[in-house]
């Protein structure tokens, strides 16, 4: 069992054998994962990571080691090697980080029933109910259902005082349906997931969830590809969070910044976007995954990146905010203690505006109606300012009206573009995140939150079939 | 560790009366060299032990693991391995772990360099590539540079023999460069992916970043409408790993996901086209004696000249379709169930160079980089990539830089035409060993 005192003894250690700064950060992470695959069980797995991870700073150099096993000796080889490679990265010049306020706190999501608890035969008939439901509907070749409970505890202390723990539980359930029509197969998949305990598994109807997504699997394998070329774009609430996350987010993180690889470089202060958009990244958001404290144990409070249209800022970690002369942000994390942190969004969105979503459509003569029921993801090149994603089946929208579905829809633009082309902002601010997946970014995969009101965009790239 | 990781966890699963067990360890130590246009920013090193237990009990399966922080703490999986596997429900299709268990001879799977490497020298090729890119032309800067090498052992054991071990090493460098030019910007990255450093070649790395940044400055999008288009070996690889592979791993044909399905012995593919699956090419990062279920790996055609021959198996979708695994069992971390993915992928190369290729096409684009195209469909075929870096090319000569157009349509019309043409070089890096490839037409939407 991982605990404060470990912590403790290895970050006195730390500096007891010459590192003038440290961060020692424990993690304890379980997750348990039940798929049912088209009618059979394909898996029952819980998997554990634990383990110890140590930045040494040695003559303004930084080194970053880790270990899984937590035996006196492997702890004690970790150390040393943090320290070395502290000392071997100093003769290649200092590195120095923003100061902060040192913090003592713990943070608990609150939860009824522990997920890990709950008797496995329980989750497991869970799933098979809602996936040999979805098998039996006319139309369905094919189902996967995963029901994902996680529970992740870090603890993070620095050689400047800050102890923090965080503890965080969350739930959800992911289902995938493929439909055949004639020579057609098509999927479509979605997820739901809730920070808090089995409470929230065992309130949802999961049937009346995975039937509307099998429903819309069958409708999409009928559906045809959208003509691709350039559209008027009404976007929903979970698109918008991608193409804000994609669009925006990474190109707004510190590390890129100050590595010249961002294409909002040197544009604080500059109009990035349509004056009726405001992005905050926000560790605390209803709907988001909780992120109080990030993995230098700096809080993460409420980060303005762009107000009316104008960016204020970048998302930092406490290095980055050193050299952009900028405070910490609270947004270096790591996947896991296998890793040294990155620069990463936490819960990334738009604020919303006055316009009730029905507003949205009128005037649009010809347009697309962007939904992220099914959405796979999205990519971003931040140095040239490419997006894409993939995005769920959508309609096209006729005079002002939502008409036909289309499939396979990926749209694409460019981030200075794309976000000074909205002309209108909803009032339905949401916010979602996932057991399932999340960003990714230099190897490391972190839980991430992201959403907004509906919008509407003048041009966007439309591609597919 | 390992070792003794899977031989306790045998000694405690036999007291839990299962009927059989399969235990996987792999120990990984890993080193990162990061540096950015600031400088070196990090340097990193670590070793995990993670762990994954098969428990079998009549036809119910469990896979239950993680990192381990002491030997003893495989105790406790094996315990709840064992509970777990009690409560679940039947898998009719479930037959037997692996009885016929192995390794093959294979070479390049280990640089001894890299068993323990030297830190001193990754990052003396990080400061190289990050001071490089500027000299060779002042538009051009090296925004990031980074080395990863890895060094990894394996041991899996199982109620039928072992345990069975074995061990590889993987270098990856990777730099990122951007060219700036008044107020137009490009970025390119290219990489290095092997087993060894052998190959390694720091200077033609980033002449080539270099190059295709510089060459991309400027670029826009062309109207949309229908392109030749010209896909380099790295773009290509990236396709076949988005859409085929996925459409020849057995399980997605048995689930009714793959569009290949029924096709087997059918030309569903140009007959300029032949690609192999094979595990034991050397220096390929896909290369193992043994699968992750501990069945030896092999060389396999999966498409002939066009048509298709072959899935990729593990010993589960072996047993359903009642032959044997191919050696393609995969494991997402060592302790997720096995699924059949592709080990390295080998496509022949046709004949010409790239310039030739490109001085043939009338009126197209050569992509020299997409993102997005993992977001392609393998379950409809249908593909989508947005160009990061592309030209446009007309009459056989380059016109201007493309970027952020999607370049979308069916894998299987697109790659299936009788004038897709392959070049006779072919690249290897990471899992790949491919060259670039000529589509007569694929839909580009732009403008």
């Amino acid at each position: 069992m991982l605990s404060r005192d470990l912590a403790t003894q290895v970050l006195d250690e730390v500096l007891r054998r010459g590192a003038e700064g440290a961060v020692v950060r424990l993690q304890e992470r379980v997750y348990e994962l039940v798929v049912y695959d088209s009618g059979v069980l394909r898996g029952y797995s819980i998997s554990t990571v634990r383990g110890v991870g140590i930045r040494a700073v040695v003559g303004g150099g930084t080194g970053y080691a880790y270990t899984s096993s937590i035996d006196r000796e492997s702890v004690s080889r970790a150390i040393d090697r943090a320290i070395s490679l502290a000392r071997v990265a100093s003769s290649y010049g200092r590195k120095s980080f923003a100061p902060v306020k040192p913090v003592k706190d713990a943070f608990r999501v609150e939860f009824k029933v522990d997920p890990h608890t709950v008797d496995p035969q329980v989750k497991v008939e869970l799933v098979k109910e809602v996936n040999t439901a979805s098998m039996r509907r006319a139309g369905i070749v094919s189902a996967v259902t995963r029901l994902g409970l996680e529970r992740d505890r870090r603890i993070v202390l620095t050689s400047e005082g800050t102890e923090v723990e965080v503890d965080v539980v969350g739930v959800g359930l992911a289902h995938m349906a493929v439909a055949r029509y004639g020579a057609v197969i098509e999927r479509v998949g979605d997820r739901e997931s809730y920070i808090g305990g089995y409470e929230h598994i065992e309130r949802r109807d999961w049937l009346k969830f995975a039937e509307e997504v099998d429903e819309l699997a069958i409708k999409a394998s009928q559906a045809k590809t959208p003509t691709p070329g350039t559209y008027v774009a009404v976007v929903d609430n979970e698109v918008v969070g991608l193409l804000l996350h994609e669009a925006f987010g990474h190109a707004s993180e510190g590390d890129g910044v100050v590595a010249g690889a961002s294409i909002l470089r040197g544009k604080v202060g500059e109009r990035v976007a349509s004056e009726l958009v405001t992005i905050v990244d926000a560790g605390l958001v209803e709907g988001g995954y909780p992120i109080p404290y990030d993995d230098e144990g700096v809080p993460k409070g409420r980060t303005v990146v762009v107000e009316d249209g104008v960016l204020k800022g970048y998302l930092n970690s406490r290095d980055t905010a050193q050299e952009l002369g900028m405070g910490p942000t609270g947004n270096a994390r790591a996947q896991d203690v296998s890793f040294d942190t990155l620069v990463r969004q936490t819960n990334y969105y738009a604020e919303p505006r006055d316009w009730r979503v029905e507003e949205l459509f009128e005037g649009v003569s010809y347009g697309i109606y962007l939904r992220g029921r099914g959405a796979m993801g999205g990519q971003v090149n931040p140095s040239v300012g490419t997006f894409t994603f993939s995005i769920g089946p959508s309609y096209i929208v006729r005079n002002g009206e939502v008409a036909e579905l289309v499939r396979g829809v990926v749209v694409s633009g460019n981030i200075l573009e794309t976000l000074k082309e909205v002309d209108a902002v909803a009032r339905d601010l949401k916010v979602t995140t996932s057991v399932f997946g999340g960003c990714g970014k230099g190897g490391q995969t972190v839980r991430v939150g992201d959403g907004g009101p509906h919008i509407r965009t003048r041009r966007i790239v439309v591609g597919g079939g | 560790m390992i070792h003794e990781v899977v031989e306790r966890a045998l000694r405690v699963a036999s007291r839990y009366g299962l009927d059989e067990v399969e235990v996987y360890a792999v120990r990984s130590f890993t080193t990162d060299v990061v540096g950015t246009i600031r400088g070196l920013e990090r340097v990193t090193s670590g070793e995990r032990v993670d762990v994954g237990i098969r428990a079998v009990l009549g036809k119910r399966v469990t896979v239950q693991g993680g990192m381990v922080s002491r030997v003893e703490d495989v105790d406790s999986v094996v315990e709840v391995a064992s509970k777990v596997v009690r409560t679940l429900p039947e898998d009719p299709n479930w037959v037997s772990l692996p009885r016929k268990t192995g390794k093959v001879a294979i070479e390049g799977a280990v640089d001894a360099k890299l068993r323990s490497p030297d830190v001193g020298y990754f990052i003396e090729v990080v400061k190289y590539l990050l001071g490089r890119a500027k000299e060779i032309d002042r538009r051009a800067y090296t925004s990031s540079a980074s080395v990863r090498s890895v060094y990894v052992e394996r041991a899996i054991a199982s109620s039928y023999g072992g345990p069975q071990v074995d061990e590889h090493t993987e270098l990856g460098v990777f730099v990122s460069v951007k060219a700036v030019d008044g107020t137009e910007e490009s970025g390119y990255y290219d990489f290095y992916s092997s087993t060894t450093l052998s190959r390694l070649n720091p200077e033609e790395l980033v002449g080539r970043a270099v190059e295709v940044s510089v060459k991309t400055l400027g670029a826009r999008r062309v109207d949309t409408g229908t392109y030749e288009v010209v896909l380099v070996p790295r773009v290509f690889a990236s396709v076949i790993q988005s859409l085929l592979v996925p459409a020849v791993s057995a399980e997605s044909v048995q689930k009714g996901r793959s569009p290949l399905a029924g096709k087997l012995g059918s030309r569903v593919l140009s007959e300029n086209l032949t690609l192999v699956d094979d595990g034991t090419y050397p220096e390929l990062t896909g290369t193992r004696g043994f699968d992750d279920e501990g069945v030896p790996t092999a060389r396999k055609v999966v498409f002939d000249r066009g048509v298709l021959r072959g899935f990729l198996y593990d010993t589960y979708t072996a047993y359903v379709d009642r032959r044997e695994s191919t050696g393609n069992a995969t494991r997402q971390t060592p302790y997720a169930p096995p699924t059949p993915w592709m080990t390295n992928i080998l496509v022949e190369p046709g004949s010409g160079d790239l310039q030739s290729m490109v001085r043939d096409v009338r009126r197209g684009i050569v992509v020299y980089s997409t993102i997005g195209e993992w977001l392609s469909n393998p379950v409809s075929g249908l593909l989508n990539a947005t160009v990061t870096n592309g030209v446009y090319v007309e009459g056989g000569e380059e016109r201007f830089p493309v970027k952020g157009v999607v370049i979308a349509g069916s894998i299987y019309e697109a790659m299936g035409s009788p004038e897709l043409r392959l070049t006779a070089a072919v690249e290897s890096f990471g899992r790949f060993r491919v060259p670039a490839v000529y589509i007569p037409k694929l839909t580009v939407a732009g403008r």
